[in-house]
């Protein structure tokens, strides 16, 4: 069984605290996403997992057992480094019978398990090999062979595919989600790469600085986002987040005004009280075609992206907000039919839904939208089934 | 490739190699030909690089002279061996230890064992007199060996340490994870992966040993049994004349043995040296 809790753990390396009180709860056979920007700490909580970071509070509980202080070998984990950390003068047989070497297993079990590891990961070919003689792609299958010999409970990922080129990663993508179905065990799984975050994960944990934003299934995430910092961070290229003011609150919408002066009713549960407030409405690029709008906008375009499929348009509008990436100043990114007749420096319009939009309060958090999830194909737990 | 020197920069930098080479070698050359040539023709003015009938002569009379030449020989390439051994059995847990460990004080030891190195043996020998005396082990090989294994401990861990420290602590923690212990993570991965910096850090050792010996089996030995080469040699030393062509001749096969092993082991030392990246 492969069981994971975590009881409000926490991480300090002295005074400065990396780790600030999480808690989760996973599921045999779940495929669990840790994501989060650089130095959030998912390397890290991955790490306490693993038992290769001490935990300065808090509990790690595998199949109902408190873990904090037991090694990482009895905790029935494997771990698979970004760095692949392959044995350099070791065959591609030794590195993955290493573990099973340390158990001290007879060799006919040793080369059973392998060989059948070898299967899985078709390196047959490629046993008698140095780590130095593998591709890229090929030494990633000789750090999981090493990893599923052990048949752990539990297997972690450290950003396992980021060392390699995009084609290389869609398919080893597709491998790992293969694998996890077909090895029924649980995997924690650490990334930079939103697509692989959407692709493989039951559910994807969203870090910010430590502490937990968020937790859900991909599309919850996508559809409703809790706040301000995961509806920015899942989703490509980001939301557009514009300054509106709240003017009236209904039974099962709220009122806002946007700079321009246009007016939208945004269906959200709403609470009283904000009348008047300034509030962040959030409109996603693919959701702003004008095609069946409530309202349009006229925008300068400053950069467009042809990208066959659709085209991706850079724009300055009003009352966008200025992000902390100067980058992106005033930048509104629109998503537009591949064919759209859009030109750099001249104006276009975009249409915003009421329905597609999100609103968020002073501090971030986000109204609930009135939409139906169930609806939507969650694949949530029949994965494990 | 692409030619970054011009000609006339490629013989001022052969040039320079020459130059350098020529006043290392010079010593040797200079040696070479002493022990060819008779005890009548070394002193000869004005000098002169070919002198009368120069022979392999010395390289057989010497055996003669000092009937224990060989011993010294064997005691030298001895103790120089089992300093180098003792040696790399502390350095490498020691480097070890220091290059993955955190501990307090770790740097203020490291800083020590430099500051060790500088004051070196000659500074300390009256004490360790004392010190060899109290632990009985005067007129043994023990004398010999144990302060040549401490003096070379220090340098050792240092370059052992910058070694290791180029190996990518997620090896460790794989294999870690995977359940071996520090030992077998010790055994398995990290001596193999090190082995070009253990072998250049044990030729550092050997031919420091090898040069060091003089003055430990000056003070510490008077049996002449157990002499090593650089002080047995003294009894080319007659009581009227020197016997300098001799001297010269077991000076030479004195550091065979070194040179011997240099030639073997040449090739890690230049991979041990320049590479030691360890990727992946
Ligand atoms: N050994 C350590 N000592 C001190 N601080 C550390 C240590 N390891 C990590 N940190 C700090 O903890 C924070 C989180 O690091 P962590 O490696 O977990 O980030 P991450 O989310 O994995 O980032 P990335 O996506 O870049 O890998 C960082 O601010 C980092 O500086
Ligand atoms: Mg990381």
């Amino acid at each position: 069984m492969g069981q994971l809790k975590l009881e409000n753990l926490k991480k300090s390396f002295g005074t400065v605290e990396v780790i600030k009180g999480v808690s989760l709860d996973v599921k045999h056979g779940e495929f669990i996403v840790f994501v989060g920007p650089s130095g959030c700490g998912k390397s890290t909580l991955l790490r306490m997992i693993a038992g290769l970071e001490d935990i300065t509070e808090g509990d790690v509980i595998i199949d109902d057992v408190r873990v904090n202080a037991l090694p990482p070998v009895k905790r029935g984990i494997a771990m698979v480094f970004q760095s692949y950390a392959l044995y350099p003068h070791m065959s591609v047989y030794e590195n993955i019978a290493f573990p099973l070497r340390v158990e001290k297993l007879p060799q006919a079990e040793v080369d059973e398990k392998v060989h059948k590891a070898a299967d899985i990961l078709k390196l047959n070919e490629r046993l008698q090999y140095r780590p130095g003689e593998l591709s890229g792609g090929q030494r990633q299958r000789v750090a999981i062979g090493r990893a599923i010999v052990r048949e752990p409970s539990i297997f972690l990922f450290d950003e396992p595919l980021s060392n390699l080129d995009a084609a290389l990663r869609a398919s080893m993508r597709i491998e790992l989600s293969k694998l996890h179905h077909d090895l029924d065990a649980t995997m924690i799984y650490v990334t930079h790469d939103q697509i692989e975050a959407m692709t493989m994960a039951d559910r994807i944990v969203v870090l910010d600085g430590g502490v937990i934003s968020q937790v859900g299934s991909p599309l919850e995430l996508y559809h409703s986002p809790d706040n301000l910092f995961v509806a920015g961070f899942i989703g490509n290229p980001k939301m557009n987040f514009m300054d509106v003011t709240c003017t009236g609150v209904g039974k099962n919408s709220i009122d806002v005004e946007l700079v321009t002066g246009e007016k939208l009713t945004i269906p959200v549960t709403a609470r009283a009280g904000i009348e008047g407030q300034k509030l962040t409405l959030g409109i996603r690029p693919e959701h702003t075609t004008t095609d069946g709008c409530d309202i349009t906008i006229s925008l300068n375009a400053n950069v467009v992206e042809r990208l066959g499929a659709h085209t991706v348009v850079y724009a300055d509008a009003p009352g966008v907000e200025l992000g902390d990436d100067p980058e992106a100043a005033n930048r509104f990114s629109s998503i537009q039919g591949g064919m759209a007749n859009i030109r750099a420096n001249q104006r276009f319009d975009i249409g915003i839904k009421a329905s597609d939009c999100h609103l968020f309060d002073e501090q971030g958090a986000a109204f609930k939208r009135n939409i139906d999830l169930s609806s939507l194909d969650l694949p949530e737990m029949q994965a494990s089934a | 490739m692409i030619n970054k020197y011009k000609w006339y920069e490629y013989i001022l930098i052969y040039a320079g190699i020459a130059l350098f080479v020529a006043f290392m070698l010079a010593p040797f050359l200079e040696a070479f030909l002493v022990s060819m040539r008779p005890l009548s023709e070394i002193f000869t003015i004005p000098y002169a690089f070919l002198t009368d009938n120069m022979s392999f002569d010395a390289y057989f009379d010497m055996w003669r002279n000092v009937p224990r030449l060989h011993i010294y020989i064997m005691n030298s390439f001895f103790i120089a061996t089992a300093v180098t051994i003792i040696a790399l059995i502390c350095v490498i847990p020691a480097a070890w230890g220091f290059a993955r460990f955190e501990f307090k004080g770790r740097d203020a030891i490291l800083g020590a064992f430099l500051a060790i190195n500088m004051v070196g043996g000659t500074v300390l020998i009256i004490t360790l007199y004392k010190l060899m005396q109290k632990l009985g082990f005067l007129n043994t090989y023990w004398a010999m060996i144990i302060p040549g294994a401490a003096f070379s401990i220090p340098t050792g861990i240092w370059l052992m340490r910058s070694y290791l420290m180029k190996i990518p602590k997620s090896l460790e923690e794989a294999a870690w994870v995977d359940g071996a212990s520090r030992l077998y993570i010790l055994r398995r991965i990290i001596l193999p992966i090190a082995m070009p910096g253990i072998i250049v850090v044990a030729i550092a050792t050997f031919i420091g040993a090898y040069a060091q010996q003089f003055l430990f089996a000056l003070t510490f030995n008077s049996q002449d049994s157990l002499n090593p080469l650089p002080v047995g040699i003294y009894q080319f030393f007659g009581r009227q004349e020197i016997i300098w062509n001799e001297l010269m001749a077991a000076s030479l096969v004195g550091i065979l043995p070194v040179l011997i092993i240099y030639i073997f082991l040449q090739r890690y030392i230049v991979a041990g040296l320049t590479a030691g990246a360890v990727k992946e």
